[in-house]
């Protein structure tokens, strides 16, 4: 019996507090700065290296390079830079192993669509993508210890 | 002349209680069970098999998915077992990073089974209760490492992400909090006569069937064996702190139930222990060549899950990908006694016990 | 309004009595509607919720929005299952459920009958819904709901039997199973109400009444996490509506009876009180066991089955049982 009127006080306690729901839909969430959303994808930066692609667990992220444009220069340039939400677990591994941090992660993470082509994003897309940018990107790996980055 | 049948009743995979998508056949004579066969399998994604065509970084993400109410120490016996495997020294601050995430989830794991538990018991409160708590664990974890659930934080040879400033205070302050509720939660739950005359006695079995059918974790422990990963085999740096490994008498649900409240408590222990402890600065990661490619050999490396043993079998031939990996998971494991215990239980226990278990189907099925 | 039932019965007396049945039957949705809102409410503060609180100022019109979405549900019917009976089920769990309301009294003067075997009357009635629950489970030719209303037909059989002794001794102080005389022989002060001399009574009154309402911590036959949802697994839409309906009625009948039997009906707590009109003390006591029963459900794990029926018939049985004597003893020695 005591336990029964206990437990009875707890809830009736917890009547009066604070409430914890987030206001969610009304007020947005506010996510931490590390927080893992959708990609941010620059194509400036990008000089083709194909790692992120490599080390994509899914195999959700392709791209494409081209020759670059400019003659004078020498290397490729980013052509297509998709990733299909459908697969992509947003595991950070993508941006972890990028060099030149040309695919950076967002705080944005509101995927919801009525099609799933829709969940196919192009580069044009990713770069558009662009509020909520992750400030601190790259990691430990590149600045501490050890040999820089783990492919 | 009354004829009477058994009744052949499909609990699951689709059922409020099966914690996901488990099933359970079982043939009832009015609501006693007769028979109890559990069928797996429902979530099964082939984790193992996907896992030796990705190298080791790329398999952390996998190992999120497996247990994923528990995905810290997932990350960290795949991690262990790489590192043991190649040798690798690990900086003293990861190994703390390590520590106190893989106790703050143990924490967080407890508070989920608590929750459900109470639910299938049909209490509705606890799990709102533990889950607003769980809450302020999986901010932490968000902030700490982007994300809520799949933390894919460890990496071989160290952690990914350092603590951001004021990230230790907050789980300093988070502990006295903690404490607090774990009062309130025994205040509603632990002595309340209806929910104590639910699991006393209930889903009871001995030491010996324990370990014949290969059980760990709280559900060995709830028999009277002494067997804690973190003591017995101390890994990571948990020989350095002081804990209790709480032990039952009778082997039934109550025991369990006891245990991991008491487990919540000494995980804040070890908490305390390890905030007190965590060192200033230092290096996350250690040095790890460029590529990860463990020696040809095989390694099992296991640790204490909240769910039980967890371990991680690696059969590597000196490339970049596993050979094989297979993973010993403790649900897996752990529900081998179900169909055994449930013979002659009613339909109201089989939620009981399946519940004391502590099953995540992610891992069942891996 | 007693009056009228002296009357012979006229065409014109019989459209009032119509008249006032449609008016009470709107009252009484209209108190489904706001304790299915209020018990979302309380219970989400309980829990460190909002509770509901989109559809209308303050989530107002939720629950009008729940049972419109309810009404306009496509009305399915197992094809295996028994169509007449299934049909019939939450026909016959209603009717009784609004048929026990006509005996309470809500004042000295509001009162819809004044049945001088209110008391026998309420507890006749309330068992026939029993059937309805039974015939639903049975009729849906589903495992689960079978069970429910297996378990639903245990329950109520044994937790009648308790309700019914345990009033006895209101009945033997207050020498009427009309309502009204019972109420009447409470006086204005809390102290004069039955739920202190029938303490015992008044216990296993409130065991018994929350089982015979199948809510927690006694809902085994709908018992969520272990059948799904008991006996109405296989209903939707309209029928499921009634099921739902006729539980809140109950809980409306179980709450006054509550308030009528030991709460002192309409009369004030304390003597200088009585300037408040009896009807609002009367709701007052009512919307405190509604909140009672809410607490509860907040609260409580579900007990087991087999425990459900030795408790019934090994504690509460005798309790009201000894209940009966002691207050026979006690009418005996002091009042003869």
């Amino acid at each position: 019996m005591k336990g029964l009127l206990k437990g009875l006080g707890v809830t009736f306690k917890t009547m009066t507090s604070k409430k914890v729901t987030y206001k969610y839909p009304d007020v947005p969430l506010e996510m931490p700065d590390r927080f893992r959303g959708i990609q941010y994808f620059e194509p400036d930066k990008c000089i083709v290296c194909n790692q992120c692609a490599k080390i994509c667990p899914t195999e959700c992220l392709t791209l494409t390079g081209k020759p670059n444009p400019d003659p004078e220069k020498k290397g490729k340039v980013i052509d297509t830079f998709d990733i299909n939400f459908e697969l992509c677990i947003l595991c950070d591994l993508c941006t972890e192993v990028c060099p030149t941090e040309a695919v950076v992660m967002t705080n944005n993470f509101e995927l919801a669509a009525y099609s799933r082509d829709d969940l196919f994003k192009n580069k044009e897309w990713l770069y558009e993508n662009n509020n909520h940018i992750r400030k601190e990107n790259n990691s430990a790996m590149t600045t501490r210890g050890g040999v820089k980055k783990d492919v | 002349m009354i004829r009477t049948e058994e009744l052949l009743l499909n609990v699951g995979p689709q059922h409020p209680s099966t914690h996901g998508v488990f099933r359970i056949v079982v043939k009832l004579d009015g609501e006693v069970i007769k028979e109890a066969t559990p069928v797996m399998g429902y979530l099964h994604r082939g984790t193992e098999k996907l896992a030796e065509d990705l190298n080791y970084t790329q398999i952390i993400p996998y190992t999120d998915r497996m247990d994923y109410v528990s995905a810290m120490t997932n990350n960290y016996v795949l991690v262990d077992a790489v590192e043991k495997m190649m040798q690798l020294e690990i900086p003293e601050r990861a190994e703390f990073l390590r520590l106190i995430v893989m106790e703050l989830q143990r924490l967080a794991s407890h508070m989920v089974w608590w929750g459900t538990y109470l639910l299938d018991i049909g209490a509705m409160s606890p799990f709102l209760y533990a889950f607003r708590d769980r809450e302020i664990i999986i901010d932490l974890f968000n902030e700490l490492c982007g994300a809520r659930l799949t933390y894919n934080y460890m990496r071989v040879g160290g952690v990914k992400w350092d603590a951001p400033t004021g990230w230790i205070d907050k789980v300093r302050e988070f502990i006295p909090y903690m404490k607090k509720k774990l009062v309130e939660y025994d205040n509603l739950v632990s002595g309340n006569e209806i929910f104590l005359q639910r699991i006393i006695g209930v889903g009871k079995y001995d030491a010996q069937t324990a370990i014949d059918y290969g059980l760990s974790g709280a559900n060995l422990r709830c028999t009277g064996v002494n067997w804690d990963l973190r003591k017995n085999e101390p890994y990571s740096i948990y020989d350095r702190f002081d804990f209790d490994v709480p032990l039952g008498t009778n082997g039934d649900c109550y025991d369990r139930y006891v245990i991991r409240m008491e487990e919540m408590r000494q995980t804040l222990r070890i908490l305390e222990q390890a905030i007190e402890q965590f060192p200033k600065d230092g290096e996350i990661m250690g040095k790890v060549p460029r590529v990860i490619r463990p020696p040809a050999g095989e390694i099992y490396a296991r640790i204490e899950s909240p769910r039980g043993e967890i371990g991680a079998y690696i059969v590597s031939k000196g490339k970049a990908e596993p050979y094989r990996l297979k993973f010993r998971r403790p649900s897996f494991v752990n529900l081998q006694i179900l169909p055994k215990l449930l013979v002659g239980e009613t339909m109201t226990n089989l939620i009981t016990i399946l519940g004391g278990v502590d099953i995540v189907v992610g891992e069942v099925d891996c | 309004m007693g009056a009228w039932l002296q009357e012979s019965l006229t065409w014109t007396n019989f459209a009032i009595f119509l008249a006032w049945s449609i008016v009470f039957l709107f009252i009484v949705l209209g108190f489904v509607t706001y304790a299915i809102y209020y018990e979302r409410k309380v219970i989400g503060w309980m829990q460190g919720r909002i509770g509901p609180n989109r559809v209308g100022p303050f989530g107002l019109f939720q629950t009008v929005a729940d049972i419109l979405k309810l009404l306009i549900k496509e009305d399915t019917i197992p094809r295996k299952a028994d169509r007449w009976l299934f049909i019939l089920a939450p026909v016959i769990t209603y009717v009784p459920a609004f048929a026990v309301l006509v005996t309470i009294p809500y004042t000295n003067s509001l009162y819809f009958t004044d049945l001088n075997v209110g008391l026998l009357y309420y507890g006749a009635l309330s068992c026939i819904s029993t059937i309805g629950i039974i015939l639903g489970g049975w009729a849906s030719n589903n495992k689960y709901s079978l069970l429910g209303g297996m378990r639903s037909a245990a329950q109520m059989i044994s937790y009648e039997i308790p309700l019914v002794i345990s009033v006895v001794g209101v009945i033997m102080v207050s020498g009427s199973l009309s309502l009204r005389t019972i109420v009447n022989g409470q006086g204005d002060a809390f102290w004069q109400w039955n739920f202190l001399p029938q303490i015992i009574g008044f216990v296993v009154f409130i065991i018994a009444a929350v089982s015979e309402l199948n809510r927690t911590p006694f809902d085994l036959p709908e018992a969520e996490s272990e059948l799904v949802a008991g006996y109405h697994v296989e209903y939707s839409g309209f029928r499921f509506a009634f099921f739902m309906l006729a539980e809140y009625v109950y809980m409306f009948a179980i709450a006054s009876l509550t308030t009528v039997l030991f709460l002192g009906g309409w009369h004030a707590p304390l003597p200088f009180l009585t300037f408040i009109p009896g009807v609002i003390w009367f709701i007052l006591k009512f919307t405190f066991c509604v909140f009672f029963l809410f607490w509860l459900r907040a609260t409580m794990p579900r007990i087991r089955v087999d425990q459900l029926m030795s408790f019934g018939w090994k504690v509460l049985l005798p309790l009201s049982l000894l209940n009966v004597f002691i207050t026979a003893i006690y009418m005996e020695l002091f009042i003869k």
